[in-house]
């Protein structure tokens, strides 16, 4: 079921319409578990056994987790004038050991299955290379024919996150495992997330909502807003950054540098149009979802950025990662003793490097299994790290230079500078290999020819229809771009409301249109981060 | 707690320590500042804060911290 089908919209629509039809409030939930089973199985059975794979190990997981936990808790109460404070340090070391061990082996046996389809080829790949470089021969084994479950790297980073949260005992484990199953396989957020945290997408799944209009609308206008996003520029634009991206050297670089600029409005239209038709449809039932963007091509610095660009994958990674490492006791420890030897600037920025190294490296492989991901992760790593040693040098050269961090041209120039960091840094793992992503960056600084015709400038030029697909790609990037600046000072959505029906109404009928004659023929029915 | 806003101040003397309820949530302390603040509390403190405690409603006020701080030395 593509999810910009006519069926899948025949499909949220029947959703919708039981969700409120039900008398019992309370079995809400149970019409979003069918749903999303019914959404699954249409994906085919065997997606189905991983997702329940995933949903039963970590039910089984965080219950045994908590009995441990209350049967400690319950001994020590009942015994608490025979126990000695070292036994009681005993039993409790006792209990967290075999807790961790419960966790481990469920993450071992979950990141097993994401790493199993998601890298196994990458790693065959790579000992191959090393066999034949020391051998000389080529290996005897052959790439793997491997089809990834739908939304396994999502469902199973949200599974595990809820399971880690269960250890450090920050919610108490799902009892019913219904909810639990839905928890993990809410079809909304299934294919490219959001990566929602158990304590949030709890409380919106399992209370019960009365109907709103006002969220009912507004959720339509999202879902609306949504789809223009995906079917009018993103998919537009697709062929145009394939054709690119595949023949950069046949192109100037003055295209191949509009390429890379396209290709960044492509996929924020793709990946934000996919969270506003999904949150959309979760607001017309009064659920909200995590937001995964808020307005990244404003940010003022790399750091920023990757936390308004699918934030919650970057809160998943600071969670679970980032911070355990960063205040890890060998950690600091390591940091004292870089602290002795460089001085305190630089015992201070360690644990945080150390942990940005392992976040960076984490992110690069989660998104691919190639060398270009891997080096896409470095660079941003990089440059964030580099951001933080240097920032006592940024902080003095400011006032010598007299600039002031409010100041409308210095964050101007920031953004700018942002924009078009993230952009190069975007393309170098999209291209093709690691290889095609640096001639990539070298067509656009060492070829300095003018396009002589729409051939030249317009990638995979045909006729005068492309002049009027891109003029309509150009006006959604500036439509967006609109919003978005609106969305600075204002609340966009209710301003809408606030206009007259008829202004309000030919907004919508404005965007409609749009998506009915250029978006229907082109949509390729998936989205681009569903790959990861 | 004096000692507490003396480690915080260090970190960003601009902020009213007393008066702020929302140094994570008001974004007024970042991930790096929580970092440098976590290993400060636990030198000086002699405690381990883990995972379990980072959370916003540990860190959002001087007070928070404090009943943080006086939570973990409880369990140890």
């Amino acid at each position: 079921m593509s999810i910009t089908s006519v069926l899948f919209l025949a499909f949220l629509a029947v959703v919708i319409i039981v969700y409120w039809a039900i008398p019992y409030k309370k079995y809400q939930w149970c019409v979003l578990l069918a749903a999303s089973c019914i959404f699954y199985l249409s994906t085919g059975s065997r997606n189905m056994i991983f997702v329940l794979t995933t949903s039963g190990t970590a039910y089984l997981a965080a219950g045994w987790m908590q009995r441990l936990t209350d049967a400690h808790n319950t001994y020590v109460k009942e015994h608490k004038a025979e126990l000695s404070r070292d036994e009681k340090k005993r039993l409790k070391q006792r209990t967290a050991l075999r807790r961790r061990w419960i966790m481990a082996v469920t993450m071992l046996l979950n990141f097993g299955i994401l790493c199993y389809f998601k890298y196994l080829n990458f790693a065959l790949e790579q000992i191959g290379t090393l066999v034949g470089f020391l051998s000389g021969r080529r290996p005897f084994w052959n790439s793997v024919d491997l089809l990834i479950p739908m939304g396994i790297s999502f469902y199973t980073f949200q599974t595990m996150g809820y399971l880690a949260d269960v250890y450090w005992e920050k919610v108490r484990p799902e009892r019913n495992f219904g909810k639990m199953f839905l928890f993990v396989s809410f079809f909304p957020q299934m294919t490219q997330g959001p990566i929602s945290n158990y304590g949030q997408l709890s409380g919106e799944l399992f209370a019960e909502h009365g109907f709103s209009y006002k969220n009912y609308s507004y959720g339509c206008q999202r879902m609306i807003w949504g789809f223009f996003k995906k079917l009018v520029v993103a998919d537009l634009l697709s062929p145009f950054v394939a054709e690119i991206f595949a023949s950069y050297e046949n192109y100037p670089g003055i295209t191949v540098l509009a390429g890379a600029f396209l290709y960044s409005a492509q996929i924020y239209a793709d990946f934000s149009g996919y969270m506003d038709i999904m949150c959309g449809f979760t607001e017309t039932l009064g659920i909200r979802l995590a937001e995964n963007f808020e307005r990244p091509y404003f940010s003022k610095s790399i750091a920023e950025y990757w936390r308004r660009w699918h934030i919650t994958l970057g809160a998943w990674f600071k969670t679970y990662i980032y911070y355990p490492i960063a205040v890890a006791k060998w950690n600091r420890n390591l940091a004292k003793r870089m602290q002795k030897k460089f001085g305190t600037a630089a015992g201070k920025s360690m644990p945080a490097s150390v942990a940005l190294v392992a976040v960076w490296l984490v992110t690069g492989l989660w998104h691919g299994a190639s060398w270009g991901y891997i080096a896409w992760g470095g660079v941003n790593g990089l440059f964030i790290i580099f951001s933080l040693w240097m920032e006592p040098v940024y902080e003095k050269g400011k006032q010598k230079l007299g600039i002031r961090e409010g100041q409308f041209w210095w964050k101007a120039f920031q953004t700018v500078r942002t924009f078009i960091l993230v952009t190069f840094i975007k393309v170098l793992p999209e291209v093709g290999t690691l290889g095609d992503g640096i001639g990539f960056w070298k067509r656009i600084f060492e070829n300095h020819e003018i396009p002589s015709s729409f051939t030249g400038l317009i990638p995979g030029y045909k006729g005068v229809s492309d002049l009027l697909t891109m003029a309509v790609i150009l006006f959604g990037i500036a439509l967006m771009l609109s919003v978005s600046l609106l969305q600075t000072k204002y609340k966009v959505r209710d301003w809408l409301q606030s206009r007259t029906r008829c202004a309000r109404w030919g907004a919508y009928l404005l965007l409609v249109l749009l998506i009915l004659v250029f978006g229907t023929g082109s949509s390729k029915g998936s989205f681009m981060y569903a790959q990861f | 707690m004096e000692e507490l806003i003396e480690i915080l101040m260090d970190i960003n003397p601009d902020v009213d320590y007393e008066k702020e309820q929302s140094l994570i949530d008001g974004k007024v302390l970042d991930s790096f500042s929580i970092i440098t603040l976590i290993g400060e509390i636990s030198d000086h403190f002699d405690i381990e804060i883990g995972p379990r405690y980072l959370v916003p409603e540990n860190f959002n006020s001087v007070q928070a911290m404090w009943d943080m701080i006086g939570r973990i030395q409880g369990e140890s």
